[in-house]
């Protein structure tokens, strides 16, 4: 049978790549890139995108619904039919809401689904009565996304990625572009530096594949990088480098946050972060007078005072005019394909899928309009809540491709909670270390398995296409959420036979994406830039003339320091932090599975500095134990200049997350993953 | 007329996506992605040498230069005698023991009948792989070096011009 090229988008990051999947006969036989269209990544592909259909054959995936026999946790299960396990769910769901009401149930969608499945979830979650709604994102960009909205009255990126290569000056900050978006780094970032010009300074406390084009690179503790930002502040105040014509037209709370910086000298965060005074001075004189893009990602997410962090980043942004023209770039990164997805879709316990509030009630009743069912007015829990409350308020869950019971922090913890619930449903492709806990699994088709659409960390809106048909009984996840609704009596609200029916129900019910209408995506494969209100109206660069504010302008926030809730002491002397590999992704369900990748990658290790080593008498490939006050993980030592000497760092794809807090930020719920107080020494082998 | 890929190292990240792609086009990657300790790194393939010492060495013909300069290879007249491996000054030529034949880069031959670019070319996100006539590349190389060295003298920063290559 001939071979057929189906255009796709890529599974993992949110750069958004196109290629072709080679279908032959239902499988895909390899892959082929891009070079017909306009992509954004002008046919490339990182290894993950090349090697991106290996995990869909993996021999684990999940072929029948699963019904578990053995212990929460022991991965026992018994094969059981679509209709069985449809009837089991329903009848817990009303079991559930009989006893406890429809606010002990909680719903997670998911940024690797697609835009449609995760509309599905919100819809479905809303129409069984909860708001308890969230996605894994939460630990994602919950620091960045809240901030940038209070200051610019929305989060996205401002820009779309070509003007980052037109930038003068490249700031890459908590961020590691040329492992986690290699495409993006070389087609955008690599061309502003080694073709156009533009300076590069890089602010981490590792040092990455990206270092060798910095001309400045500084080294933070972990969870301090708030005071160097702080201090940048004072720097471009005290020195009048603020852009003043921008300052006084654009934005209001100028003299509050001059106030409230003015005692963060570069001295004072010199003590704090371990950077010197200088260089602090030296990068705040760059960021005022170089047109910036600047990129952050967890580096400044994942913490408890990233949410403070990206506020101090969000206003010198905005004083010195690094907003709302060509040339810059800023905004949230999702880590995945479809971060978007679910964020868009208004996947949160706050939110309808219009972006409205759950709580404004004229929102309510035209969704209400529109939907046909009474939407619930109470605001519901974050995903950390919902772990905390498992067999308290939350006796059932439902989540739809993610992995908590590793990517949540403190994984021992997340453990022993998941066991606490009524009931826990999972859907997914692999039995993931969450699926274990369920008692009910749910095969799903992977990525490639169906059509969709997925959104891009430039906004970018792009459809992606069946190619391969799925294994066993797996089900598209949008044909699971309508066939339980069928079985709990809700089928008159989910009457769809195609995910193009799904996207023009959200094209009529959020406006953002009016125009984003399975037509149109399907003659531009290279999308659209959303806002997109009508077909072939994208907006690619935002603000140009406002905020998304209710006055329009960007709303400069006073922002103070904030200890992180755990530092290093006597016991656990060192700062552990940790980073993503190129070649793995989240926790690893998929590309564990990609044998081009894990054989690449093939476990995880804990790097440390040669004075550190040297003190606690480790050497490159001994096994070491990394403890903190959660628990501990067992790894090699990879003794390396490049990370600062007081911090171990490992990558997080396997167990980091037995070392991570669950403590979070009262207004953001982000936790703190990417800085706590560590121990490590060597074990006898 | 020679077509080469042409390795740009100062732009080459280390991602390795041009190890998988060879892997997934011939099964075993024949090129590598050697890594230094200061994160330098350098991608390195058959050179596909304009007086290549493994074709004139290989007693069954099982190397020749086909019509775009590659050093192709034809797998059934191999017979894994390991000449071309002593002869090679950089150690491409690899034994694949299972067939037991050799096993080198052939600047994907099934790809370029097809009109399509070397696999590894053809991932490389940030181009340090270049495919074509390789007099064109080096002129424009050369032309944007001599570029970058005008302009930073017209700066007053000699010092820079390095750092373009
Ligand atoms: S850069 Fe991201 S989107 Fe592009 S190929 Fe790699 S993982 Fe896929
Ligand atoms: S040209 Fe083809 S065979 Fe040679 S290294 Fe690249 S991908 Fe492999
Ligand atoms: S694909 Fe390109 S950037 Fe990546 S390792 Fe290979 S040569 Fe280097």
């Amino acid at each position: 049978m001939a071979e057929k090229l189906v255009p796709v988008v890529c599974p993992w990051c949110s750069v958004g790549c196109r290629f072709y999947a080679v279908s032959v006969n239902g499988y895909i036989r390899r892959i082929e890139f891009d070079y017909d269209h306009p992509t954004v990544n002008r046919g490339k592909l990182c290894p993950k995108g090349v090697a991106s259909y290996q995990f869909i054959n993996s021999s684990k995936r999940l072929k029948k619904p699963l019904k578990r026999v053995g212990e929460k946790g022991e991965g026992k299960f018994e094969e059981i039919s679509w209709s069985e396990a449809y009837r089991i769910i329903a009848e817990k769901i009303k079991e559930i809401k009989e006893t406890y009401g429809p606010e002990a149930i909680a719903f997670l969608g998911s940024e690797k689904i697609t835009f449609e499945e995760n509309y599905l979830v919100h819809k479905l979650s809303k129409a069984i009565g909860t708001n308890h709604l969230d996605f894994p994102g939460r630990y994602c960009q919950y620091s960045n996304a809240p901030a940038r909205t209070a200051v610019f009255g929305s989060a996205p990126a401002t820009n779309p990625f070509e003007d980052v290569a037109k930038a003068e000056l490249i700031v890459i900050w908590g961020h590691n572009p040329a492992e986690t978006a290699p495409v993006f780094f070389g087609q955008y970032i690599e061309k502003a530096v080694l073709d156009n010009g533009a300076e590069m300074v890089v602010i981490d406390p590792r040092e990455t594949r990206g270092h060798k084009y910095a001309s400045i690179h500084l080294k933070p503790y972990p969870g301090t990088d708030l005071a160097i930002a702080l201090a940048m502040l004072n720097v471009v105040i005290s020195e009048e480098l603020y852009d003043k014509e921008f300052v006084n037209e654009r934005t209001t709370g100028f003299e509050e946050l001059k106030e409230a910086v003015k005692e963060y000298t570069p001295e004072w965060a010199e003590k704090i972060s371990g950077v010197p005074a200088e260089d602090i001075r030296k990068v705040a004189r760059l960021i005022a007078t170089k047109r910036m893009a600047l990129l952050v990602n967890e580096g400044l997410n994942q913490h408890v005072n990233g949410f403070e962090f990206a506020l101090a980043l969000a206003n010198l942004i905005a004083i010195t005019g690094n907003i709302g023209k060509e040339g810059v770039w800023s905004g949230v990164f999702p880590g995945a394909q479809c971060g978007f997805c679910a964020a868009m879709s208004g996947i949160a316990p706050n939110k309808l899928p219009t972006g409205k509030l759950v709580t404004d009630e004229a929102a309510r009743a035209e969704l209400e309009r529109l939907w046909g069912f009474k939407i619930p007015d109470w605001v519901g829990l974050d995903l950390t809540s919902m772990i905390r409350e498992m067999g308290n308020k939350i006796k059932m869950m439902y989540i739809v491709g993610g992995n908590i019971a590793k990517s949540a922090p403190n994984s021992r913890w997340v453990q022993e909670q998941l066991k606490k619930l009524d009931f826990l449903v999972v859907q997914d492709i692999f039995l993931t270390e969450t699926a274990k806990y369920a008692d009910i699994v749910l095969p799903a088709a992977a990525w490639f398995e169906k059509t969709g659409t997925a959104i891009s960390a430039e906004r970018r809106v792009q459809r992606t296409y069946k190619a391969a048909n799925p294994p066993g009984e797996a089900k598209p996840d949008w044909l699971i959420l309508v066939e339980l609704a069928k079985e709990l009596g809700l089928g008159e609200y989910f009457k769809y036979e195609h995910p193009d029916e799904i996207l023009r129900e959200i094209n009529s019910v959020i406006p953002m994406f009016k125009g984003a209408t399975p037509e149109y995506l399907t003659e531009h494969p290279e999308g659209c830039f959303f806002p997109c209100t009508e077909p072939g109206e994208g907006t690619k660069v935002l603000f140009k003339k406002g905020f998304k504010t209710a006055d329009g302008k960007a709303h400069l926030q006073p922002v103070k320091w904030r200890e992180p809730p755990e530092m290093p002491d006597e016991e656990y002397p060192l700062w552990l932090t940790n980073f993503r590999q190129v070649g793995h992704w989240h926790t690893g369900t998929m590309s564990f599975e990609s044998p081009s990748l894990k054989k690449r990658w093939p476990e995880e290790y804990v790097m440390i500095n040669p004075k550190d080593a040297e003190k606690y008498g480790i050497k490159s490939g001994d096994l070491v134990k990394v403890e903190t006050r959660r628990g501990s993980v067992l790894v090699r030592a990879e003794v390396t200049e490049h990370v600062r000497e007081g911090v171990i760092a490992m990558p997080n794809h396997w167990n980091i997350n037995v070392l991570t807090l669950e403590v979070t930020h009262e207004k953001t719920k982000m936790a703190e993953l990417k800085a706590v107080a560590a121990r490590v020494r060597k074990v006898e082998e | 007329m020679s077509k080469k890929i042409f390795l740009d190292y100062k732009r080459c990240i280390g991602c390795k996506a041009c190890e998988v792609a060879c892997e997934m086009t011939h099964g075993e990657a024949r090129i590598r992605v050697f890594e230094f300790p200061d994160l330098f790194t350098v991608p390195f393939n058959c050179r596909h040498c304009e007086k290549a010492p493994c074709m004139n060495v290989c007693p069954t013909g099982a190397l020749f230069r086909d019509e775009d300069g590659a050093v192709a290879f034809d797998p059934l007249k191999c017979i894994g005698c390991l000449m071309c491996a002593v002869a090679c000054p950089f150690g491409v030529p690899k034994l694949d023991e299972e067939n037991k034949i050799m096993d080198k880069c052939d600047l994907c031959a099934d790809r370029r009948a097809e009109g399509l670019l070397p696999a590894c070319v053809s991932a490389c996100p940030t181009e340090a792989l270049k495919f074509g006539e390789i007099n064109e590349i080096l002129w424009n190389r050369e032309g944007k070096v001599v570029a970058n060295l005008k302009g930073s003298a017209e700066k007053g920063e000699g010092e820079k011009a390095y750092l373009v290559l």
